[in-house]
């Protein structure tokens, strides 16, 4: 089951997305659900779709690997599907059943909410598949570093990120360690109703917080030891530094928002 | 040129209670005043709560001194403007290997200070390189730090101080959570910096082999600094030090023990090859008198029942996935009711799977385990209850206190087996009892207590579902040296006293000698040796090969035989054993 999720895994391979300065990705991306969102009809979607398989071509990343991750969320497809199916209202009622009725608005509604959901869990995905959250974070700190001259602490919250980052599998491996531990002093995890299992948590949540305490003090002298004193004057060993693939693709970008509204004046105009 | 000079420096934690009124103020640092020549390799000993470890932080400037003054390279750290100077002047490496390392991949944690300090990119890449070759590491730049062991963790953020280009590095107890392997990696790189860059290095450890060729030693007790000299004065008082709650190395505390015995020895021997000379050098080594039996008795345990049994017991994580990995091969073991055994080997030589297989945590991928002749992985076995039947003490098994007072957390095993309140309680206070815990501190809260006092009462809290059986995972680590011999002589009493059938895992030969009676070296994933710890050792060369070793005295008495003709039926294991051995064979004069 875990390893169906392909949401926010990374895919190591070599391809030109994956070299892609990550505020690029992150700006693509962004614009990409807002044109799938913004802009209707079928070949606006056809647009949308055409670019999608274009960069998915690019990845390199075996498409099965990437459909996988559209398994989690075939129940939530379904519903939307059937909900549009069911409950538009729409003048050219096909079929009608108490308040149940299948229009052909009806199945125009269900087909566009699915591929947006389709469209929309693919393209977040290439980007988690093919940017690793190092690169994410340093892209956001970089992208977003206007948002800090409104206030906004945007170097905190990548470095807290990453930092995260670092510990979730630290943290992690210590749920495990410590479950074990109170399973050997004969605590039970596994059997009774939920008040009796939520109770069963303590022995092991506060541990775990204790220990996370510990370690964000540890971690804290550690940083100012190395005269970690927040953003200011910091350099870095890796900066991101558009080449000229970057500015190509801002350029494809801007051909695929111009394709998508040429298309939606166009099918609306009709 | 001093690097660090420190004039009467006085510290003070002041506890509050919750309406923030001074409740008690604890003097860490009591007038401390030293000088460090630039350039030197320095030691500072001291029982846990000595002050160590607030002295280091003050030479970081993570902590100002409350009264005195603290040069570092002439700056004096209570001048703010010279914060970070001093920082990257004196570079700090901290116990904790995880807790230190800031990035996802090797190379980004490297750059951390010089990115803090704002070095040029072309540079860093250049400090980044030189500091990552300086600890052998140079093949890891792009690795996660996750699939690190902890002595390359170590490494890597003692490169992470080495790219600020510091002139001193300052380590708190760097060894403390490493196994020998890594231990002895963190030395060598950090004896290399100093011999090489003569960078001065100021290493704070518990285990005093460490420091033996260190220029100076200061010990600390209670805030104070109580002795400072070179290695050969400091060790050679051996009574003082014990006063202070530090132990000697292992060949100083056997020369000890012989010139008590009457042998006319120099003062502080450091090393084997020192004192096998010096003992040939008396001339009164020889055959002597025909050899007394003086080996303790091999206890005869033929005649006790099994308790667990294994057999081809195989053990494999996440098997039938691309992870998968094989932590036990082809394991057979018997273990008699009554035995003390002591299970031996690396990190990743799969101990701590063995462990948890005994206890029903792990089940075998293939083959079986038997505890008191039943198959443990069978169906409707009650595994639950085995875990209370072979009590397994994690390590560091502070870290799962999570009760509001002692007596509590001790309850929750005796509570778990099904125990009404009354019999729970009368389990914990004579398990409490038993680890030797402090009647006072019964209904303290546990996370307030010292480090010792916390595993003291962690281990009580497996021995109150009187088990049959007792597994210790490394109980000692990271203590100081009388906490662990405290905690080891208390597991001795166990044994001896209820017949306790005890089961250690151990990093430390000399532990093990002195107190188990089988040794089972574990290596890659199978049995190398398994026998009575004396005939184990005398593979001492086979033992090295694998990155393990004897005890320094089987070592010396070894070379005495090979060089004197010196005859000894076994060889001895510990200290007690060897001076007696030479003791016998020395000629009256």
């Amino acid at each position: 089951m875990l390893k169906d999720i392909t949401l926010g895994q990374y895919y190591p391979t070599d391809s030109v997305i994956h070299r892609l300065d990550p505020r690029v990705k992150l700006a693509a991306v962004l614009i990409f659900l807002i044109t799938l969102f913004a802009f209707q009809g079928p070949v606006a979607m056809g647009v949308c779709a055409a670019f999608l398989i274009f960069v998915i071509v690019l990845t390199r990343i075996p498409f099965s690997f990437m459909i996988r991750g559209l398994r989690l969320i075939l129940v939530i497809l379904i519903i939307t599907a059937l909900m549009n199916l069911f409950f538009t209202n729409g003048e050219h009622i096909l079929w009608s059943y108490g308040v149940l009725k299948i229009s052909i608005e009806g199945i125009k509604m269900a087909c566009l909410m699915v591929f947006r959901l389709i469209f929309l869990i693919l393209g977040t995905s290439i980007l988690t598949l093919t940017t690793t959250p190092n690169q994410l974070t340093e892209g956001m700190e970089k992208g977003l570093r206007w948002l800090s001259y409104i206030g906004v602490p945007i170097h905190e919250i990548a470095m807290m990120m990453s930092i995260a980052l670092r510990f979730i599998p630290i943290l992690t491996e210590e749920t495990d360690k410590i479950m074990r531990a109170q399973m050997a002093r004969g605590a039970d995890f596994e059997t009774g109703g939920l008040i009796k299992r939520a109770k069963a948590m303590i022995p092991l949540l506060v541990p775990l917080f204790v220990s996370a305490f510990r370690r964000a003090n540890d971690l804290a002298l550690a940083m100012e030891a190395r005269c970690y004193h927040g953003g200011r004057g910091r350099t870095k060993l890796k900066p991101l530094i558009y080449q000229k693939r970057d500015f190509i693709s801002y350029f494809v970008l801007l051909g695929y928002v111009t394709a998508v509204i040429a298309a939606s004046v166009w099918w609306k105009s009709r | 040129m001093d690097i660090v000079t420190a004039r009467n420096l006085v510290f003070e934690y002041i506890r509050r209670d919750d309406d923030g009124n001074v409740e008690g103020i604890e003097k860490a640092l009591d007038d401390v005043s030293l000088d460090i020549p630039e350039g030197s390799f320095v030691g500072i000993l001291g029982a846990n709560g000595s002050g160590k470890s607030t002295f280091a932080k003050h030479l970081n400037a993570l902590l100002v001194p409350g009264d005195g003054t603290l040069w570092v390279d002439g700056m004096d750290t209570n001048d703010n403007d010279l914060l970070l100077k001093i920082r990257q002047t004196a570079g700090m490496v901290f116990q904790n290997p995880d807790n230190q390392i800031i990035a996802t991949m090797v190379e980004e944690d490297v750059a951390f200070g010089p990115e803090n300090m704002g070095v040029p990119r072309e540079e860093m890449e250049e400090r980044v390189e030189k500091s990552l070759s300086a600890v052998h590491m140079k093949d890891f730049r792009e690795a996660s730090p996750n699939r690190l062991s902890g002595g390359q963790k170590q490494r890597v953020a003692i490169a992470g101080v080495l790219a600020m280009e510091p002139k001193c590095i300052v380590l708190d107890e760097p060894t403390a959570m490493l196994d020998p392997i890594g231990r002895r990696e963190v030395l060598s790189a950090v004896r290399e910096l100093n011999e090489k860059k003569g960078i001065t290095v100021i290493l704070i450890t518990h285990y005093m082999e460490e420091v033996t060729k260190a220029d100076i030693l200061f010990v600390m007790q209670k805030g104070k600094l109580v002795m400072q000299g070179p290695p050969r004065e400091i060790f050679s008082r051996v009574e003082e030090l014990e006063r202070y709650g530090l132990t000697v190395p292992q060949v100083t505390a056997l020369s000890y023990a012989l010139r008590k015995g009457g042998i006319r020895l120099p003062e502080g021997i450091l090393t084997r090859e020192e004192l096998v000379e010096e003992l040939l050098k008396t001339g009164r080594l020889g055959l002597g008198m025909a050899p007394s039996v003086r080996k303790r008795e091999a206890v005869n345990r033929k005649d006790a029942p099994f308790c667990i049994n294994f057999q081809n017991v195989e053990y494999r994580y996440q098997p039938g996935t691309e992870m998968e990995v094989v932590a036990l091969e082809n394991v057979n073991l018997s273990i008699r009711e009554g035995e003390f055994v002591a299970i031996i080997g690396h990190t990743g030589s799969g101990k701590s799977t063995l462990i948890q297989l005994m206890n029903g945590l792990n089940k075998p991928t293939s083959g079986e385990v038997y505890y008191q002749g039943v198959d443990i992985s069978s169906k409707d076995y009650d595994r639950r209850t085995l875990r209370t039947k072979v009590g397994l003490v994690f390590q560091y098994p502070e870290y799962q206190l999570f009760e509001s007072t002692v007596f509590k957390d001790v309850c929750f095993g005796p509570k778990n087996q099904g125990l009404d309140e009354k019999s729970a309680g009368r389990r914990a206070i004579a398990a409490l009892q038993a680890v030797k815990f402090p009647e006072e501190h019964y209904y303290d809260s546990p996370f307030e207590l010292s480090g010792g006092q916390k595993r003291r009462v962690a281990i009580a809290g497996v021995l109150a579902m009187e088990p049959e059986v007792l597994i210790l995972d490394e109980p000692t680590a990271g203590l100081d040296p009388k906490g662990r011999e405290e905690i080891l002589s208390m597991v001795a009493e166990l044994h001896e006293k209820k017949n306790q059938t005890v089961i250690l895992v151990s990093h430390s030969m000399e532990d093990v000698a002195r107190y188990a009676e089988r040794l089972i070296v574990m290596m890659d994933g199978g049995i190398l040796y398994d026998d009575v710890p004396g005939e184990v050792f005398k593979m001492a060369d086979e033992l090295e090969q694998h990155g393990l070793s004897a005890p320094e005295v089987t070592y010396v008495c070894r070379a005495l035989s090979e060089s004197s003709g010196l005859v000894l039926p076994e060889l001895p294991t510990t200290v007690e054993e060897a001076a007696q051995a030479i003791l016998e064979r020395i000629r009256p004069c």
